[in-house]
This record gives structure tokens, sequence and C-alpha cells, in this order.
């Protein structure tokens, strides 16, 4: 038993840091998603040349060959820096090896958004008919990933019958789109839907700590530095047990998330237990985490200006994704409730 | 990243198993103190003879000597069977013990280790005084040097089974002039000696397992002192290196079998909106849940920090956080039941069973062994590097 990051695992985390430190601070971040396409095209070629994006791909896909555990050290990161893009579905996409666009998937110039539809509203086949509202950076994604009941099916964002449509979001650095499909001819892909959910799920939950962790540190970091009554904040007990929380929330979040992640790669059977306990915490610890950073930022933190408010409004769009904290607490209540 | 043991503490976890498993005491534990500490001492001396005993402890002290993962293996096997909690002798095991180990002289180790390790003796602790609980380095306990002896006078409090106590890990004030934390001394002190005088305290839950206790004029032989005079606090917190939190680990297992309990309970009492069964109420099945949630991710915690530790040798300062968590989730698991239980928790009746009895002395939980404010401080300034 180790649930330690592997000397190799930190090199990978240490990469993925240094270069979105360099190419991502929030500052590129607004600009980038001020302007169109909302995505920076060159962090994503990065991504690709990096085989960011294949981490979880086998090595005889052009994949780096890791599994989810690896994969969810990039959505950590992800999570910390708030960089824009269809992360998630290039990703799950680039696992299972995309029809014709495998090469391109992996290089970071085919992006995938992915529709979450457990109940099969958009129907259980390769044909789609009707509509999935807020879908994370479906206008940014050259493909679409539909992660159904059972099925997993490919489609061109172009495709006939695709209408791909901007939609509000209450989160600056992530868009939404309504996506309606009208009869549009989706490629059924061979793959597990279920653990495919489960994998998608561990990725958002690692995003949610990410968000949960860097809220705690940008808390801390002001705490020691911001002064009033002639002393840092951080040594009220007020602002400083206030951090305590936010890190015991972070730590049992990440604990957790970690745990499910090699679950869910060695086939455990209680990886599903993990799975909905590390989401249902982490986007607890990420929508507190980010609210108390706001608090703790005191008349800045309520400023557009800071970035406090992009890390609530990421949190809020992560606890939408893949089953917000009840759906999953349903879940695990489930045996209990059985007759 | 791995969450399986390997094959050698899957087989030693064999073997732990089928040993609790044909060796455990049978009976309930008594509640009457003296039978209590008969049952403890009895179990004890059974592991002790099949060498089970001190499993964290170092081979050449009589120890198991077991690594990390096998005390893990160890310590959830024991809970999994449940084995009886340390209890009395707690404090001679997971605490004066490893401080002996640490810092006691030959003659020390050599008299008390073996008595602590079979299940001879009892040890309380004489720390907290009625001025100095958080703030421990306060102790105003007075020793005077006279010729081979200190002379002690003062009072501690909150010393668990000090009633049924062979022997106290006694800090005192040796030097009044010097910072508070430089003129404190730990000294090994013989229970009962003239001058001394025990009162038992009732807590809020109705029993009396703490007692203060008053020293008029005791008399400890110098040589009762470990490490060095003067040098009490580094002696008191070097036992937090030896200790890397294994030894908490059947509590987080009974905690996870708590919340199962619940469940169980949700399914036989009535919900808060009439339903036929609690956990039937959507606020109910949550709040279950999120315990089950928190369950999981304390043990992953756990794991995560002793991988830690196993790799770097150092134990991991998220031990604070386990602790804080850890404590606060038992009393939100316990409150859950009273709530439940409605009217059979307040009368004690029906299925109220020991949930009562649980609440209560669970809210010790927040404040034993430093209370949550104190966890907070620790994580605050020590963890995340905020000014004090």
């Amino acid at each position: 038993m180790d649930l330690t990051l592997s000397p190799e695992q930190e090199a990978i985390r240490d990469a993925i840091r240094g270069v979105l430190m360099e190419r991502s601070p929030l500052t590129r971040v607004r600009a980038v998603v001020a302007a169109e396409p909302g995505i920076d095209p060159d962090l994503w070629r990065v991504a690709g040349e990096l085989s960011w994006l294949g981490l979880a791909a086998p090595e005889a896909a052009g994949g780096a060959g890791y599994g989810l555990p690896e994969a969810m050290l990039l959505f950590f990161e992800l999570g910390r820096t708030l960089a824009p893009g269809p992360w998630l579905g290039t990703v799950l996409a680039a696992e299972l090896g995309a029809p014709d666009a495998a090469a391109e998937v992996l290089a970071g110039r085919c992006r995938v958004a992915v529709i979450d539809d457990p109940a099969d509203r958009l129907g259980a086949g390769v044909r789609l008919e009707g509509e999935a509202r807020h879908v994370s950076d479906a206008g940014a994604a050259d493909a679409l990933l539909v992660l159904g009941a059972r099925a997993v099916r490919w489609c061109p964002a172009r495709a006939a019958g695709v209408a791909v449509d901007p939609a509000p979001s209450l989160d600056p650095t992530r868009r939404l789109a309504r996506v309606t499909f009208a009869g549009a001819a989706a490629v059924g892909l061979d793959a597990d839907a279920a653990r495919l959910r489960l994998a998608a799920t561990v990725l958002v939950a690692a995003e949610a700590v990410g968000v949960a962790e860097r809220a705690l540190e940008l808390s801390v970091e002001y705490g020691k530095v911001r002064q009033q009554f002639g002393r840092p904040i951080g040594s009220f007990q007020a602002i400083k047990h206030r951090c305590a929380d936010m890190a015991v929330r972070a730590e049992a979040a990440r604990s957790l998330t970690v745990y499910a992640a090699v679950a869910v790669r060695d086939g455990e059977p209680d990886a599903a237990v993990a799975v909905h306990g590390a989401k249902a915490l982490a986007g607890r610890a990420a929508l507190a985490n980010a609210t108390d950073n706001v608090q703790n930022h005191g008349g800045m933190g309520y400023t557009w200006e800071a970035d406090a408010h992009l890390y609530l409004k990421r949190a809020h769009l992560l606890e939408q994704t893949f089953g917000p904290r009840a759906a999953h607490l349903d879940a695990l209540a489930a045996p209990w409730r059985a007759a | 990243m791995e969450i399986r043991f390997s094959p050698a503490e899957e087989a030693f976890r064999a073997e732990a198993r089928a040993w609790i498993e044909a060796n455990k005491p049978r009976g309930p534990r008594p509640d009457d103190l003296r039978a209590r500490r008969a049952y403890d001492c009895a179990w004890q001396r059974a592991m002790y003879e099949a060498g089970w005993a001190g499993i964290a402890w170092p081979k050449e002290y009589g120890g198991r000597g077991a690594t990390l993962m096998e005390q893990l293996v160890w310590f959830e096997e024991y809970a999994r069977a449940g084995a009886p909690d340390l209890s009395t002798l707690f404090v001679g095991l997971n605490h004066a013990g490893p401080t002996l180990i640490a810092c006691g002289s030959a003659e020390q180790k050599a008299y008390h280790l073996p008595r602590i390790l079979r299940g001879d003796v009892v040890w309380c602790q004489g720390f907290s005084e009625p001025n100095a609980g958080s703030d421990l380095a306060a102790l105003q306990t007075r020793a005077v040097i006279d010729g081979d002896h200190l002379v002690v006078t003062g009072q501690k409090i909150w010393t668990s089974f000090g009633h049924v106590a062979e022997f106290q890990e006694l800090l005192v004030r040796t030097d009044p002039e010097a910072p508070k934390h430089k003129g404190i001394t730990w000294v090994i002190c013989e229970m009962g000696l003239p001058g001394m005088e025990i009162r038992p305290i009732k807590t809020l839950a109705g029993n009396s397992d703490f007692c203060e206790v008053f020293y008029d004029g005791v008399r400890i032989p110098l040589g009762n002192v470990v490490g060095r005079l003067n040098d009490g606090w580094r002696v008191a917190m070097a036992t937090l290196s030896f200790e890397r939190g294994t030894a908490f680990i059947p509590e987080q297992v009974r905690l996870a079998r708590r919340v199962e309990e619940l469940a169980e309970l949700a399914r036989t009492v009535p919900g808060p909106r009439g339903q036929a069964r609690a956990i039937d109420d959507d606020e109910v099945a949550r709040r279950l849940a999120t315990f089950r949630a928190e369950v999981a991710a304390m043990r992953a915690m756990t794991y995560r920090s002793l991988s830690l530790a196993a790799r770097t040798g150092v134990p991991g300062a998220e031990a604070s956080l386990i602790r804080l968590f850890f404590s606060e989730l038992v009393q939100r698991i316990d409150a859950l039941a009273m709530e439940l239980l409605a009217g059979a928790g307040i009368a004690g009746d029906g299925p109220a069973g020991e949930w009562p009895e649980r609440y209560l002395t669970g809210l010790s939980q927040t404040i034993g062994g430093g209370t949550k404010e104190i966890q907070r401080n620790i994580i605050g300034e020590r963890l995340l590097g905020l000014p004090r």
C-alpha cells in the first residue's frame, strides 16, 4: 500500500505545474477567456507535445501509457490554475481512442467536450436526439463524447444535426453551451460506460481538489501579508482556524480522490463508493474553501480584480459536473434504503 | 500508487486475524474499575505471551518491531475483530513506554518496559493542572531537590485511571526562575506515596474514569527523573516522534462500523417527517452518506499519511488534520444518533443502546489530548505557517 506520489509521478506533477505557471498564469487566463476562441491554442499545442492529454492512453495508441492516477495529477493542476478548455472530454477521448482522430486528439488539435447523459435522454443508440444543457466548453470543441447509461458515442461537433449554441456561464473561465441533436449520426465506441463515468467523476473531483487547495494557499498567503491592528490577519484565530478547517477539507478530499483513482484503475470492489465519496467531499471542499477564501480577503475578495471569485465560480461549475453532491450521496445511501 | 498490500503483509494479516480471533476476550469488559483493570491486564498478558505485545515497540525492548504497514494491518484486524481498546493500559503502552524508550536510562528501561509490556502495571498521566490545560507549559506543581529526592507539592487533574495505577508520568516545575518551557522535569512517580491524595472526578457522562491528584511534600527519588532535570518539556515532546499515528487506527475502524450501526438504526426508527423508517428521509440518508464518505476519507488520509511516513521515515504533519477531522466526525455521528432516537435518546430506553453514553463521552473528543482550538492553532501555525 502506498498512496504517495512516486518520484516519476512527482516529476509529472512538477512538469505540469511548471508549464501552467509559466504559460497560464491567471492574468493570461483572463485575457484568453475575454477573446475568441476562449482557449489558448498554444497551451493546447504544448499540452499535446508533453503528452498531457494522453497520460492515461495506452502507449500503443500513442499515449504516455500511464493510468487514471496520472491523469488525476493533471486535473489537480488544472483546478489550481483554471486553465481554460475542454480538458476532461479530451483526456477521456484520448484514453478511448477517437475514431479517425486519435492522433489529433492526443496532439491537442482535436478538442472534445463530454456530455454526461446517465439517463439516456439523448437516446441509447448511435442516433442522437434531444438537447443537452450546460455543456462545458462545447463551443471550443471539435467533437463531442456522449456518455450514456451504457453506451459511449463520438460525434463531430459540426456534424449534420448538431447545433452548439453559447449559453451564459457563472464561471468566466469556463464557457457553457447548449448542444441540440436532431437525429445526429454518432459512432458507438467500444467502452465501458460505467467505468468511464467513474473515471470522469474522479477527474472532476481532482479538479475540485485543486480549487480547494489553491483557495487555501491564497488565504494563507494573504493572511501572512495583510496587516490590520498592527498584525498580520493570519495571526488572528478567526482567520487561522478557518484556514485550518480549509486544510482539513482539502486533505480529506485529496486523500479520498487519490484512493478512488487507484481503486478505479485496479477495478477494486470499493471503487464506486470511493468515487461517490470523493466527488461529494471534493465538491464540498471546493465550494466551502472558495467561499472562505472570499471572506478571508475581505473587501478585496469581493472585487472582480481579485482572483478569489474565479475559484468560487469554478467550484460551482464543478459541483454541477458529473453529478452534484446530493446525487453522489444518494448513491452512497442506496444500499441502506433498499428494503 | 497502490492500495493493495504486499503478499508478505497479507500473510501477516492472516496470521494476526487468526490469532486475534482465537484469543480475544469473549466476555464484555466489566464496568467496575478494578475488574476492568484485571480484564485489560489479562488480555495484555495473553498478547505478550504470544509475541504480539508492543506491536510498534522496537524488538530490543521486547516489542514486535513491526513495520508501519504491519502496524496498520495489525490495528485494522484488531479493531475488525472487536478486540478491546487499550483503556487502562493506554498511557503505559502508548505514552510512558515510548517515552522511556526514547529518553529513559538503562535501569529505567530494564525495570519498567517489561512490566508495561506484560500488562503487570497500569500507568497514568500527571500533566494537566487546573491552571495548565491547553497552556501545559504553565504548570506549577513544584519539585524541590532535597538530598537525593524531589519533594513535590501541587495538584494534577484529568488523570485517567489514576486510582488503579501503579505509576504516573509526572511533569513538575524544578526551576521556577527559568522560562516556562525550560524549568520542567519529567519524573516517574509511584502512586500511593505518602503525601499523595487521589480523588475521582465524576464526568458529565456519569463515570469516574479520571481523577485529580494532590501532592503534599511527596518524596520521589532523583533516580526517577527521565532525561535531565529541567529538560522535561523535550522529554514529553519526544513521545510524539515515536507515535506515528498507528495506535489511532482501531478508533477509526470502529468509527466506520459505528456509521453502519447508525444506518441500521435509521432502518428501524421512524423518520423525522413521519416516515416509517428514518433512512427514507432524504436529509437523514444524505447525512449518513456523508459520514460514509468521511470515514472512507479518514481511512484514505491515514493510508496516505502512513505511506508518506514509511517513505520518508518521519511522521507526517497531516496527523493533526486527521485528529481534528476524526474528533469532530465522532461528534456529528453521535449527534445524529441522538436526533434519530428522539425520545428514546433522552430516556435511554428502547433502541437507545449505547448511543446516549457514546454521545456524552464523545464530547471529550474535542477536549482531551489538546482541544480542537489547540489543534487548529497547530495546523495553522505548524502546517500552514501562519504567524502566531
